[in-house]
C-alpha cells in the first residue's frame, strides 16, 4: 500500500471538506483521537469511509467501522492496510 | 405496482383514536364515512365542519363561539374559528396527570433532567411571572438562541403563555445566519444558553451572543437558562433564577393555571424560511391553528396517547421542535436530546431509544442512512422492544430505508410524513388504520385538498407541483414585516393563482398514498436540512474571487440523504485556485453553518439568467436532474445549460 499516498488523499479530503487547508496543522500527531480532538465527528467519519472505499478500491467491513478501528490516522491507514487498500 | 410494507390488524384499527373521532364525526353529523376517501373528503368540504368537530371532540381549552368556524373565502383569505379566544401554554399544560413524566431532556453524557406535568406547570408559571415583571407584553417578540433542553421549552412556554412571539434558533448557527432573521423581528428578549456540548466538546456561546446581542439595538434584556448571567452584553443580563425571585409576589395567578386567553390567530410562533432572494421570510403561526393542526396529526394520524413517550430528532430551530412540543397537549411524555446522534457512540441515540422506553421515533432518511452505513444494527445493539412507530421526515424515505428498518430496528408501520415551516405541519401523513406500502407516505392529512398540477392542469392525481386547494387552519397568519401581505401572496399565490403552491414535487396515487420527490422550488434540502441559495449568496457577496454563484444539489445515492450541495461559480478571473475554493468554504461554514458548505464547487463562465435579468436556480436545476427544463424559452442564454452540465460530469 502506498501509505504516503493515502495518508495524502486524506488530509485533501479533510482539507476539500471541513478544515479547508488547515487539516496538516490540526493533525499534530498520527497517533491522536480525531474525535476528541474535534478534528471529525461520527457522520463525517462514515462519508470518509465512503470516499476511501472509493477511491482506495477496498470494501470495508461495516462491523469493523468501529471508534477503536478509525478514530485517528493511524488507526484509519493501519485498517485500509489490512484490508488491502491501494490508490490508482 | 405498490409493494405492501405493513398492515395494521383489527383491533389497531378497532381501538384507534382515528376510529374513535370518525365515529364522533359519524355522530354529530348524522353521515356516514365508511372508508378513508370518504372522511377525508368530508374533512376539506367548506363549511370547515371537520375543524369544529375535532375542536370538541380534542377537549381543548377555550372561550367564546366556535361558530362561525371559517369566514372569509379562498385559501389565502379563510380565517378560522373568529370567535374563540384560547391559550397555547394553558393548553400544553392541561395535556397530562400532574405526577405523570411530561419531558424527559438527555444530553450527550445520559440523563439531564426529567419533568412531570406539575413540575412543568410550576416551572413554566414562575419563570412567566418573572417575565411579566421584567415588562413582556403580549404581541413582544421573545427570540432564541438555545439547545433542545428542557428550560428552552418551559421558556417557549412562559414567553407564549403571556402572549409574546417565540422564534428560535439552534446555536450552532452563525451569527450572520441568526441576525439576518432576528433583525427582521425587533425583538425585546432575547433568551440564550451560554454553552453547548456536541460531539464530546463543551463549546462556550458567549461571544456568539454577544455579538447577537450588539446587533440588536431593540433589545431590552439577555436572559440566560443556566446558574449565571452571560458576560459581555451591553444589554442587561438575567438569570431565568433572576427573572423566577423578581416575578414571585405576583405569581398567583399563573400558578393556578389561569392563563390569559387570546384570539385563535394569535401569532404564536415566528419561524424563518430562506428561498432564493432576498432576506429569510418571518412566517407568524397563529396559536389556533398551531394547536389544533399538531392535535390532528399527533392524536389522529400518529395515534399518540398519553401510555406513549414521543423522541422526535430535532433542534430548537427546525419546526419539527414546535410539532415535539405541542405532543405535550394530549398528555403525551416527550423526549428531548441535545447532542450529537452518535456521541459518544455511533448508536448512541438507539441507546437513549431502548433507556426512555420511546414508542414513536421521529428521525430521518440521513440517520437512516447513518445507521446503515457506520453498522449500527439498533435491534442487535438495544431492546427496542417498546418502540411501536417510526416517523421520517426532512428528505425522501426511499425503499431500501423501509427495508432497513425492517431487518434490523423491528417490523414496525413507518409513517413517511411531510410538510414543512411554511404550514408548521404535514400534507402528507401516516394513519393507524391505513397499510403502509413501500416508499410511500400512507395518505394526504385530514384537512388538506391537496392536489398535483401536471402540465398546467389541476388533478387528483399524478406526479407535479403540490398545491392545496382549500383553505387549512394552519396556513400561516401572515409574514412579520409585510403589511400590505405581497411577499406572503408572492410566496405561495402568485404562481397559480387561488391555491398554494407549496413547493414541492409529489406523486398522488389512485389510492390515495403520496410520494414526496423533492424540492421543485430551488430551495435545497441537504441531509435533511432545508437550504436557503439566498443566504449562500449573501454570505458570499464580498469574496473577491468570485463574480456570481448559483447553489443547486444534485443527486448522489452515496451521499447521507442522497443529495450533495453544488455550488457553481463564475470566478472574477480565470479558474478557481483551491486555496480559493476553501475560502469560499471556510466563508459560509462560518457566516451560515456547517450545512451550508457545498460539497462540490465547479467554475462555469455563465448562469441561467431570464430575460428580465433574473437568475434561474430553476433551469439549473433541471438541468443537472435531467428533467426537461421547465422555463427554457425564459431564458436568455439557455446554452450555458449544457456547459453547467458538462463542467458538472467532468469535475
Amino acid at each position: 500500500m502506498d501509505r504516503a499516498g493515502i495518508r495524502q488523499l486524506i488530509i485533501d479530503w479533510l482539507d476539500d471538506n471541513h478544515h479547508f487547508g488547515d487539516a496538516e496543522d490540526l493533525i499534530t500527531s498520527d497517533d491522536i483521537s480525531w474525535i476528541e480532538h474535534g478534528i471529525l465527528k461520527s457522520l463525517a467519519f462514515v462519508e470518509l469511509i465512503l470516499f476511501l472505499e472509493d477511491n482506495c478500491h477496498v470494501a470495508l467491513p461495516r462491523a469493523e467501522l468501529t471508534r477503536e478501528n478509525f478514530d485517528g490516522m493511524n488507526k484509519i491507514l493501519r485498517k485500509l492496510e489490512e484490508s488491502g487498500a491501494r490508490l490508482g | 405496482m405498490a409493494t405492501l410494507f405493513h398492515e395494521p390488524d383489527a383491533e389497531t384499527i378497532s381501538t384507534s383514536s382515528m376510529t374513535a373521532f370518525t365515529k364522533h364525526c359519524e355522530n354529530a353529523t348524522v353521515r356516514r364515512f365508511p372508508t378513508w376517501a370518504a372522511l377525508h373528503s368530508w374533512s376539506v368540504e367548506p363549511t370547515g365542519r371537520f375543524w369544529s368537530e375535532l375542536l370538541a371532540w380534542s377537549g381543548a381549552l377555550y372561550e367564546g363561539n366556535a361558530e362561525p368556524v371559517v369566514q372569509g373565502a379562498g385559501v389565502e383569505a379563510a380565517q378560522y374559528f373568529p370567535g374563540v379566544r384560547l391559550s397555547y401554554t394553558e393548553n400544553l399544560l392541561a395535556g397530562g396527570e400532574p405526577n405523570a413524566v411530561a419531558i424527559t431532556a438527555c444530553d450527550e453524557t445520559g440523563r439531564a433532567e426529567q419533568l412531570t406535568w406539575a413540575q412543568l406547570s410550576h416551572r413554566v408559571s414562575e419563570l412567566a411571572a418573572g417575565l411579566r415583571a421584567l415588562g413582556v407584553e403580549p404581541g413582544h417578540r421573545v427570540v432564541a438562541v438555545v439547545r433542545n433542553a428542557a428550560d428552552s421549552i418551559v421558556a417557549c412556554l412562559a414567553a407564549t403563555g403571556l402572549g409574546a412571539t417565540w422564534s428560535a434558533t439552534a446555536p450552532d448557527m452563525g451569527a450572520g445566519a441568526i441576525l439576518s432573521r432576528f433583525e427582521q423581528l425587533e425583538p425585546q428578549w432575547l433568551v440564550v444558553h451560554d454553552q453547548q456540548r456536541y460531539g464530546g466538546q463543551l463549546v462556550g456561546l458567549a461571544p456568539l451572543i454577544t455579538e447577537v446581542t450588539a446587533a440588536l439595538p431593540s433589545l431590552r434584556a439577555v436572559i440566560t437558562l443556566g446558574p449565571t448571567a452571560i458576560e459581555g452584553p451591553s444589554t442587561r443580563c438575567y438569570t431565568a433564577q433572576d427573572l423566577v425571585a423578581m416575578g414571585i409576589q405576583g405569581a398567583d395567578d399563573l400558578l393556578a393555571g389561569m392563563w390569559p386567553r387570546f384570539a385563535f390567530d394569535h401569532p404564536l410562533f415566528i419561524l424563518f424560511s430562506s428561498g432564493t432572494t432576498g432576506a429569510p421570510k418571518c412566517i407568524v403561526h397563529g396559536a389556533g391553528g398551531t394547536l389544533l393542526q399538531h392535535i390532528k396529526e399527533h392524536r389522529l394520524h400518529t395515534g399518540l396517547t398519553p401510555r406513549d413517550t414521543l423522541y422526535f430528532h430535532t433542534t430548537t430551530g427546525w419546526m419539527m421542535w414546535n410539532w415535539l412540543v405541542s405532543a405535550l397537549a394530549g398528555g403525551t411524555h416527550i423526549v428531548v436530546y441535545d447532542g450529537s446522534v452518535s456521541s459518544p457512540t455511533p448508536d448512541a441515540l438507539v441507546h437513549l431509544l431502548a433507556r426512555e422506553g420511546v414508542t414513536v421515533f421521529g428521525t430521518s432518511p440521513v440517520y437512516l442512512q447513518f445507521l446503515e452505513l457506520s453498522g449500527v444494527r439498533p435491534q442487535e445493539a438495544a431492546d427496542l422492544s417498546r418502540l411501536r412507530l417510526l416517523l421520517s421526515t426532512g428528505a425522501v424515505l426511499y425503499p431500501r430505508h423501509f427495508d432497513f428498518v425492517r431487518e434490523h430496528i423491528g417490523p414496525l408501520p413507518v409513517h413517511s410524513i411531510s410538510g414543512g415551516t411554511d404550514i408548521i405541519g404535514c400534507f402528507v401523513l401516516g394513519n393507524p388504520n391505513l397499510p403502509v406500502y413501500l416508499g410511500e407516505s400512507p395518505c394526504v392529512g385530514l384537512g388538506f385538498d391537496v392536489r398535483v398540477i401536471v402540465d398546467g392542469e389541476l388533478r387528483p392525481a399524478g406526479v407535479g407541483e403540490l398545491v392545496c386547494c382549500a383553505p387549512f387552519i394552519s396556513r400561516p397568519v401572515s409574514f412579520y414585516g409585510d403589511p400590505g401581505r405581497q411577499r406572503f401572496h408572492d410566496a405561495y399565490f402568485a404562481e397559480n393563482p387561488g391555491v398554494w403552491t407549496h413547493g414541492d414535487f409529489i406523486e398522488l396515487t389512485d389510492r390515495g398514498t403520496a410520494r414526496i420527490l423533492g424540492r421543485s422550488d430551488g430551495i435545497l434540502n441537504i441531509k435533511g436540512v432545508r437550504i436557503g441559495p439566498a443566504e449562500i449568496y449573501t454570505a458570499l457577496h464580498d469574496v473577491d474571487e468570485i463574480r456570481d454563484a448559483m447553489a443547486l444539489s444534485a443527486e448522489d445515492p452515496k451521499a447521507l440523504g442522497g443529495r450533495r450541495l453544488v455550488l457553481l461559480v463564475v470566478p472574477s478571473g480565470g479558474d478557481l485556485e483551491r486555496k480559493a475554493i476553501w475560502k469560499i468554504k471556510r466563508t459560509l461554514k462560518e457566516r451560515c453553518s456547517v450545512n451550508h458548505v457545498p460539497e462540490r464547487v465547479i467554475c462555469v463562465a455563465d448562469l441561467p439568467t431570464t430575460h428580465s435579468g433574473k437568475r434561474s436556480e430553476r433551469a439549473a436545476q433541471d438541468t443537472l436532474d435531467g428533467r426537461p427544463v421547465r422555463n427554457r424559452d425564459a431564458l436568455r442564454n439557455p446554452a450555458c445549460l449544457e456547459a453547467i452540465l458538462t463542467a458538472y460530469r467532468s469535475a
